[in-house]
């Protein structure tokens, strides 16, 4: 049964494709992506623990059968990546017509069934062409929605990116491939590498390959531009589903396709883990100091994917150094991480998306938005913005925790360097978490609750119902964890030898391995909370009946005041960070005073600020002129003289002729 | 006017010949205008300053009936833009090419039925206001923030609105929304006699009342030619040594408070305390008021036991000031903070404590010397960095030269008369000037036809400096503006008026 | 570098003593508003009405020919009546706790009138007598109100010993203080800060600008005093009245101090 359903997600997402292309009005693409999403989440759950067996396609590529496999990690990942797209399908994009709204549906069509295949398919050529099918969705998506006026170059930045870690994949998987000699990952994973610097190098290739995607530094710097030129809706698929598509990539190559011993495993792991840490700290920090809901909220995924990337490497080092119930947990950490962040993102994006229909603006600032909204929407955005904050109750808390418990547990580990990098790390993950608190204030405060005057808003219902269900989504898998985690026990068994899970559990607590160092219990705190808030409550209705108020209105010193314009703006908000930690920002603050009969007498001030990127002066313009300058100077092949050209053809078949007539 | 050297222009000439002092070293110090008779065209003055010992120039010109307009020349002699805008306020005179043409005196909202300073004003008739907003200069940018910190101000403070535009902790503009203290204090004068105006005088601003009635007493003593007693002149330069001594004492104290050194503060406040009891002993006011009148002084006083209680308070002051000195975390907010360039200081008109921080080396005691200061030695301390620790340094040296001033004019001061009677002349007009606690104070008193007051311009140092002081907040930070408003130890009622 | 706490202990006490014990050893050679005598007071002369800046002193017809009616709330305390007095009917004094419940005992009456049972809000000493919290407004005051309220805070004076204390935000004052005549600018901000001010709340008028307008009063600019503005429990004249006349006046007000000026006559 769950196995039917899951077939029917790449039907349903053809068929919503060539609906796309064919419908202009784009409703039934949007029913059919729908339905796909449905089918894909019944069929998941019912398909974990144990997964979705192997099926073959029935093509054959290059002598090699296509299989399709899901692995309950995909499957769990899969799960968590489509109850957000559903949503997104449902409210759709904010573009701004139909036609381009079908546009935008084709695009999630492809993403959808590029992530798909990224998840399943079990050999590098088709895995090939559905990670490029992903990615050419997401180009689709943002080039059709069209919502900003600019040129299409934030794409075409990400596309290049995107094309540096394909490039790498392919490296990788060739490489592969050669020691294996076969294309499937079957034979991959039952490959038993010697260890070698060729380890290393492997490792080293996926990491930027997947990382290419999943934000690691230096390529998160594609994040802010290519998310801030699409709607939210295009953010929720990207933050969700392909995301999680590209770090099930990256699990399953490092933990099954390298060797689980030697000194060069060792290094992939340090290195996977310092890059994901370094990469969650310059990703958050450069959130923290964005103005714009998508921006921020891209940033934010890479941060997460970044944490995700390092408790992967932590896994690991855990595998090399003997520790394997440490390993099992941390891997079992990272997917609750990410399915914890794939929730709550894509409640925040489509949060933004309401925040557009009713500001006509994706810009961070104080509009009173949540008084004239409907009491659910803001319910629904809070809990995905605690969860990101990593505040208790929410997903984002216990997975946070988790990730914190894990990394203690490699104190035992023999190992110095060892660690030394899981201390390190700790500390890193530790600053990060405090300015992702910092930032998610910044965007619910500012954002959402600040005040402000805003004309009656229209918010759809549909638009309220789905915010609010995706945030009880991301309370309801903080709350349940205990028994949703059990889902990936057999998975950790096979992998490690070890089921995590069951010692991830103990009653209705959450605890790491034992419980004799620490616990958590959202599901306790979510019966307490209530029953102690209850107190003030009651006194608080008590007080608004019974005694007599008299209301006047904000102290401001006398006079009263425009608020608008004393309120704090997302710039004073993050100012003192970026003050402080001017080193790594680089920012420009810059006020021009325009003088009338002299310096003496201003008549206009302008402002203006900026945060300097750091990869995009220092490594990508200067890759860009090299590439320029080697292709200026390669150019004189286009002398545009038809007997050169002719020349050229001639020597290439004397060429081939010569290749043919010796080489055996 | 008495006291000056008077030019007659016409309206035209008066740009050429501020452009001719200017070259010359000159320096304008205030500009007002009078009506003369009431229903004729206002009289524009002009007074600047060339320097010690030299005559102040004064110009004048009559406007031409039918337009109340001048050329502004506040592009030209930045400092006149306050006087410029005041004249357009109070005496509905136009400034054509004003760079700044906004209300500054009277708030936007208020609507009087003529110029308030025209004697045909209504007597008595409050006039209609509505709460406007301000007319600020605009800014562009999402990100900045608004504060606009007052009137009502936190602590026992003067109700003044300073807007700011900042980031956080970062202030990128500053703009002093002054005057809601606006008391109307120079028509108070109209129509009083000379004696009684003392009153007024005394009363513009408090904590500065001797340097104001001993400027207003000068003028009426120069417009009607009278000379005063040498006795009067010691104890007028004694009572204004005393006034700076406990101003400046005070200052100290509310310097420390902002730089949160607690016993500092205390120990500041309590010698001003000690200071102001010391007033009212030997004079029967702590604030030194009901003293002076035109003339000389009212009653004589026993001033012997004055060198005994300041050689006993002179070691806690130098200990104190010493103490001050020496303390690193007081000084390292002061240090930097608020810098005024001398070019900014010189330009925007900046008086007193203020401008000899800034290294304009002027003092009207040393200067045009009044009182007994002439038979007195004055030495004018002057630093070069403008910043508030040097603002508090001059200060400092000015305590310690009061102290040997009060001393010496005691021990030289003869007995004899301490009053002589003033024969008030119709139509006289006199200048007086002093050098107060915060700087130079100067009145312009012009009598009527019957010996009684018609106007009487008051120009308190309070006026000049803080048109100075955004200049030194703008591009600062929060935590710095509360220290260098400290710094600049200004009035807003004298500023006001 | 100094050590301020040695160098602030070893000064050693400088506050006054407790209000109540030798109040006018606080402030030695202050004058204070003058006494009037009526029996030196001559018929027919107006030496001193037409010396009083402020018209503190006017001249009323009554039965008995003309006679002087003094209004204390108007005192700017210039002793130029003392000079120009002929016969010493108007005296220089060292009266200055001049903090008074009702308007009408600032006004000089002949005969004292027997003392109403006044309005009295006794909790107030329980509430407040050992806390309270005050909120200053400058309403157009010359500074030295200002400066006689800043002295409140230093060590000779100590006001945080009596338990009183200057806030500021409305929100935590109990007692709104208001120096200065009521410009025009600021009479919205004075009444825009005693709204948001929370019951109870109680209005001080120190000095004779906020009394009555005093010398600055009227005019284009200013109202005169607090007088039909707000309601107004203490009144305080005195230009400036001095700190240790502040203190009786919040002693008054929070009854641990009895008033000492009843009719315009000065002690019992």
């Amino acid at each position: 049964m769950g196995n039917k359903l899951l077939l029917a997600m790449p039907a349903l997402w053809g068929f919503a494709f060539l609906a796309a292309l064919l419908d202009r009005s784009g409703k039934l693409a949007r029913i059919g992506i729908a339905l796909g999403c449905l089918a894909g989440i019944a069929g998941c759950i019912a398909t974990l623990p144990a997964g979705f067996g192997s099926v073959a396609v029935g093509f054959l590529l290059a002598d090699t059968p296509i299989q399709f496999h899901l692995s309950p990690g995909a499957c769990w990942l899969l799960l968590f990546g489509l109850i957000p797209a559903f949503f997104a399908a449902v409210l759709s994009s904010t573009a701004p017509s139909h036609s381009r709204q079908s546009a935008w549906l084709a695009g999630m069509a492809l993403s959808l069934l590029g992530a798909l295949g990224v998840f399943g398919l079990q050999d590098a050529m088709s895995f090939l062409i559905a990670w490029e099918v992903m990615s050419l969705g997401g180009a689709v998506m943002i080039l059709g929605e069209g919502t900003s006026e600019l040129n299409g170059s934030p794409t075409l930045f990400m596309l290049a990116l995107l094309e540096v870690g394909a490039v790498a994949i392919l490296l990788s998987l060739l490489l592969l491939g050669n020691h294996a000699g076969s294309v499937s990952f079957g034979a991959m994973a039952t490959l038993r590498m010697s260890p070698s610097p060729v380890v290393l190098i492997l490792g080293l290739l996926l990491l930027i390959g997947f990382g290419a995607k999943l934000g690691v530094l230096p390529f998160y710097e594609w994040f802010p531009a290519a998310y801030g030129s699409g709607s939210g809706a295009t953010g929720v698929i990207f933050s969700g589903i392909v995301l999680n598509a590209a770090f099930y990539a990256l699990a399953r190559g490092v933990l099954d396709w390298l060797p689980q011993v030697g000194i060069w495993t060792m290094s992939v792991a340090i290195i996977m883990i310092f890059t994901g840490v370094l990469s969650a700290i310059l990703a958050i920090f450069n959130a923290f100091q964005e103005e714009d809901w998508r921006r921020m909220l891209s940033l934010s995924s890479a941060e997460n994917a970044g944490i995700a990337v390092a408790v992967l490497g932590a896994s690991l080092l855990f595998a090399i150094t003997g520790l394997p119930a440490a390993a099992a947990l941390a891997w079992i950490v990272c997917l609750i991480h990410l399915a914890g962040h794939s929730l709550a993102k894509g409640t925040l994006f489509l949060t933004a998306d309401g925040v557009y229909k009713t500001n006509k603006s994706y810009f961070i600032r104080q509009t009173g938005l949540l008084r004239n909204t409907p009491m659910i929407f803001g319910i629904g955005a809070l809990f995905a913005a605690m969860s990101l904050a990593a505040l208790p109750p929410q997903a984002g808390f216990v997975s946070e925790w988790y990730v914190f418990q894990t990394l203690f547990q490699g104190m035992q580990v023999n190992v110095v360097a060892a660690r030394l990098t899981i201390a390190l790390s700790a500390a890193g993950i530790a600053l990060v978490a405090a300015v992702a608190l910092a930032t998610f204030a910044k965007l619910f405060g500012i954002g959402l609750l600040g005040d402000g005057h805003t004309a009656p808003t229209h918010l759809s219902v549909p638009r309220c119902c789905g915010v609010f269900s995706l945030g009880l989504c991301v309370l309801a898998l903080a709350v349940g964890m205990p028994w949703w985690v059990q889902m990936l026990g057999p998975a950790s068994q096979s992998l490690f030898g070890i089921n995590a899970a069951i010692r991830m559990k103990d009653a209705w607590l959450l605890v790491p391995l034992s419980g004799k160092f620490a616990f958590i219990s959202p599901t306790k705190l979510i019966i307490a909370g209530p029953i102690l808030a209850l107190l003030p409550i009651l006194l608080f209705l008590f007080s608004r009946s019974a005694l007599h108020l008299r209301r006047v209105p904000v102290w401001s010193g006398g006079r009263r005041e425009d608020t608008r314009r004393i309120a704090t703006t997302s710039l004073a908000f993050s100012n003192a960070l970026r003050t402080f930690y001017g080193f790594i920002y680089g920012p420009t603050h810059n006020l021009e005073r325009e003088y009338d009969h002299g310096p003496y007498f201003v008549k206009r001030l302008i402002f203006n600020q900026e945060v300097a990127p750091i990869f995009g002066p220092y490594l990508f313009a200067p890759l860009t002129r090299l590439v320029r300058s080697i292709s200026d100077s390669v150019s004189v092949i286009q002398s545009g003289y038809l007997n050169f050209y002719n020349a050229l053809i001639g020597l290439l078949l004397v060429l081939i002729l010569t290749l043919a007539l010796f080489y055996r | 006017m008495r006291g000056a050297t008077e030019h007659l222009l016409q309206p035209s000439g008066i740009a050429e010949a501020c452009r001719q002092l200017t070259d010359q070293g000159a320096r304008l110090q205030m500009a007002y205008a009078w009506f003369p008779e009431p229903g004729e065209p206002p009289e524009v003055l002009y007074l600047a300053d060339r320097g010690p010992g030299k005559p102040f120039p004064l110009l004048r010109c009559r406007l031409s009936r039918g337009s109340a307009q001048l050329d502004s020349l506040a592009a030209q002699i930045p400092l006149l833009g306050w006087y410029e805008r005041e004249m357009m306020d109070l005496c509905g005179i136009t400034f054509a090419g004003h760079p700044e043409p906004r209300p500054l005196v009277l708030h936007e909202g208020a609507h009087p039925p003529l110029p308030p300073l025209d004697p045909r004003y209504p007597k008595d008739q409050l006039m209609p206001y509505t709460e406007k907003a301000w007319d600020l200069p605009p800014i562009e940018g999402n990100d900045v923030q608004m504060l606009p910190f007052g009137p009502v101000r936190g602590d026992v403070l003067e109700s003044a609105q300073i807007v700011f535009y900042y980031i956080g902790e970062a202030i990128l503009h500053c703009h002093p929304r002054l005057f809601f203290k606006h008391r109307g204090m120079e028509k108070r004068f109209e129509g009083l006699s000379p004696l009684m105006g003392t009153f007024i005088a005394e009363r513009i601003s408090g904590v500065g009342s001797v340097s104001h009635a001993l400027a207003y007493c000068q003028a009426v003593e120069n417009a009607c030619d009278c000379e005063i007693p040498v006795r009067a002149r010691y104890l007028r330069s004694i009572l204004a040594e005393m006034e700076r001594l406990y101003n400046h004492l005070y200052y100290l104290g509310h310097l420390c408070h902002t730089t949160t050194l607690k016993v500092g503060e205390a120990q500041g406040k309590l010698l001003a305390e000690q200071c102001k009891q010391f007033n009212s002993v030997f004079t029967g006011s702590r604030f030194l008021r009901g003293l002076l009148k035109p003339g000389g002084l009212r009653r004589d006083l026993n001033l012997h036991g004055v060198p005994a209680k300041l050689y006993a308070l002179e070691p806690e002051i130098e200990s104190y000031m010493r103490a001050l000195e020496t303390t690193n975390s007081h000084l390292d907010r002061l240090i930097t903070t608020g810098q005024l360039p001398y070019q900014t200081a010189f330009d925007q008109g900046a008086s007193g404590p203020i401008k000899r921080a800034s290294g304009i080396e002027r003092d009207l005691r040393h200067d045009h010397p009044y009182a007994a200061y002439a038979l007195l030695p004055i030495r004018i301390p002057v630093r070069k960095e403008g910043d508030a620790h040097a603002r508090a340094q001059i200060r400092m040296e000015e305590i310690r030269a009061s102290l040997a001033l009060i001393v010496k004019a005691i021990e030289q001061m003869p007995e004899g008369p301490i009053d002589t009677e003033v024969r008030l002349r119709p139509r006289a007009e006199g200048l007086g000037w002093c050098e107060g606690p915060r700087g130079s104070t100067y009145y312009g008193v012009h009598l009527d036809g019957i010996g009684a007051l018609a106007r009487v311009k008051v120009k308190s140092p309070s006026f000049s400096n803080w048109r100075v002081f955004p200049f030194t907040v703008h591009d600062t930070n929060m935590m710095d503006y509360a220290i260098n408003e400290a710094s600049f130890g200004l009035t807003i009622a004298g500023c006001d008026r | 570098m100094p050590i301020w706490t040695l160098y602030g202990l070893s000064r050693g006490l400088a506050t006054a003593p407790w209000p109540g014990k030798s109040e006018s050893a606080q402030q030695q050679g202050a004058l204070g508003l003058p006494v009037f005598n009526p029996d030196r007071c001559d018929e027919n002369c107006r030496a001193c009405a037409d010396s009083c800046l402020p018209d503190a002193i006017g001249i009323e017809a009554s039965a008995s020919g003309e006679r002087l009616t003094i209004d204390y709330g108007k005192c700017i305390g210039c002793q130029l009546c003392t000079e120009t007095c002929p016969n010493s009917a108007l005296e220089k004094s060292d009266h200055w706790a001049f903090g008074v419940r009702r308007r009408e005992d600032l006004l000089w009456a002949e005969a004292l009138a027997t003392q109403e049972a006044q309005d009295l809000k006794n909790s107030i000493r329980r509430t407040f007598g050992c806390s309270l919290h005050i909120r200053h407004v400058d309403a157009g005051s010359c500074n030295g109100c200002e400066s006689e309220l800043q002295a409140l805070n230093n060590p000779y004076y100590n006001l945080h010993h009596l338990g009183i204390f200057f806030t500021p935000s409305p929100r935590f004052a109990d007692l709104l203080l208001v120096t200065g005549s009521v410009t025009y600018a600021m009479r919205e901000p004075l009444l825009e800060t005693y709204n948001a001010m929370p019951e109870p709340k109680w209005v001080m008028a120190v000095g004779t600008c906020a009394v009555s307008g005093g010398i600055t009063g009227g005019g284009y600019s200013c109202a005169h005093g607090l007088d039909g503005i707000l309601p107004v429990d203490i009144y305080l004249p005195g230009c400036p009245p001095n700190p240790s006349a502040m203190i009786h006046a919040l002693l008054l007000l929070l009854r641990r101090a009895e008033q000492v000026v009843h009719r315009g006559h000065y002690g019992q």
